[in-house]
């Protein structure tokens, strides 16, 4: 691969990042900065006793075990900005190809020497790939606020907190945990990507009412026409069991990326995410 | 065909809507894709039903459906 269209692929993502900055940074930083806040405002309500009672346990708990079998503690911890991520990547989604249009500018952006299938390529990377890395920065930046407060806490109070080192460590080894539990979660719902694409490239009004309202009429046609309901029992085993969407260990990262579902569920993105490629080129 | 498949935003729309169809149905055929069963439990009644259509059609036949009801109740 040249350098040119390594350069150009990085102004695409670069682009859709700077569009897109409330969604990939503000929101997860606000987040963070409520869920600081909450916190902060608990500890004081709570009598002191406590707290140092609180920190001993903590400093105890963690102490001289492995990290990365503590990490899954802290990735549970995590999924208030899992659920963050998927709403703001399900609402950029639906906007980006719709919005293009809507705002005209998808004459500018034709007009550049970039084809449609590498614009579309970027916004696929760009949730699968880049957003969760911001996302991992907020929680780091949090788990490092959070470690020093505490710390400050234990100086003050007298409290021995070496302990605690190690439950940073464990913290910032399940930021490795929650990465690749989005990444994995992302290439699992990318049919849902491309359908959400496809519909971004063809509604000419709200993308979002026809993405659900095709999908449930699709549904009852293939009850209709072939009176089955492999669609729906598709969806459904890919939707209901929350451990799909979370990495608890990570010598399980190979056999949940080579695995016939996710195959399958990639080839069904790839169909949906075609259509929405050459459906960019009717901008009317 | 590509032609026809991209004649307007529409028939395209419908192109990748039946062979997602296709697709999905031929392989849910293959692999006979089947719908997990539902199991509800709370401390009060247990249901487990292995077969929905049983439940449907209960007055016709209960060996199909397993339903306990707690002691306590009585």
């Amino acid at each position: 691969m040249d350098k040119f269209a390594v350069l150009q692929f990085y102004a695409l993502l670069k682009r859709e990042f700077l569009e897109h900055r409330n969604l990939f940074l503000g929101a997860p930083a606000v987040l963070a900065f409520l869920i600081l806040v909450a916190a902060v405002w608990v500890a004081s309500q709570v009598d002191s006793a406590i707290i140092v009672e609180g920190l001993e346990y903590l400093a105890v708990l963690f102490d001289g075990l492995s990290p990365f079998d503590m990490a899954p503690f802290f990735l549970l911890l995590s999924i208030p900005f899992m659920m963050t991520l998927y709403v703001c990547c399900l609402i950029y989604l639906v906007n980006t190809l719709f919005q293009d249009r809507k705002e005209m500018s998808v004459l500018f952006w034709q007009s550049m020497p970039v084809s449609n299938f590498q614009t579309v390529l970027a916004k696929l990377v760009t949730v699968i790939v880049v957003a969760p890395i911001f996302y991992v920065a907020i929680i780091f930046c949090l788990y490092l606020v959070a470690i020093i407060w505490l710390a400050i806490l234990g100086f003050t109070n007298g409290v021995a907190i070496a302990g605690i080192g190690w439950m940073f460590l464990a913290a910032l080894a399940s930021l490795i945990l929650i990465y690749f539990s989005s990444f994995i979660a992302s290439l699992w719902l990318f049919p849902t990507l491309g359908w959400l694409l496809l519909f971004s490239a063809f509604a000419r009004k709200t993308p979002l009412l026809w993405a659900g309202g095709v999908f449930i009429l699709v549904g009852f046609l293939e009850s209709f026409l072939f009176g089955s309901e492999y669609l729906a029992n598709w969806v459904q085993s890919r939707a209901t069991n929350p451990n799909q969407y979370l990495i608890f260990d990570l010598q399980t990262i190979v056999a949940r990326l080579f695995n016939y579902d996710m195959f399958f569920g990639i080839a069904i993105g790839s169909i949906l995410v075609a259509g929405a490629v050459y459906m960019r080129r009717f901008i009317d | 065909m590509k032609r026809y498949i991209l004649k307007n935003r529409f028939t395209l729309l419908l192109t990748v809507l039946v062979a997602y169809m296709v697709v999905l149905v031929t392989e849910g055929a293959i692999t006979g894709r089947k719908a997990q069963f539902v199991d509800f439990e709370n401390p009060f009644f247990d249901l487990n039903v292995n077969n929905i259509e049983a439940l449907m059609n209960r007055g016709e036949s209960r060996d199909d459906v397993r339903v306990n009801v707690r002691e306590n109740f009585r």
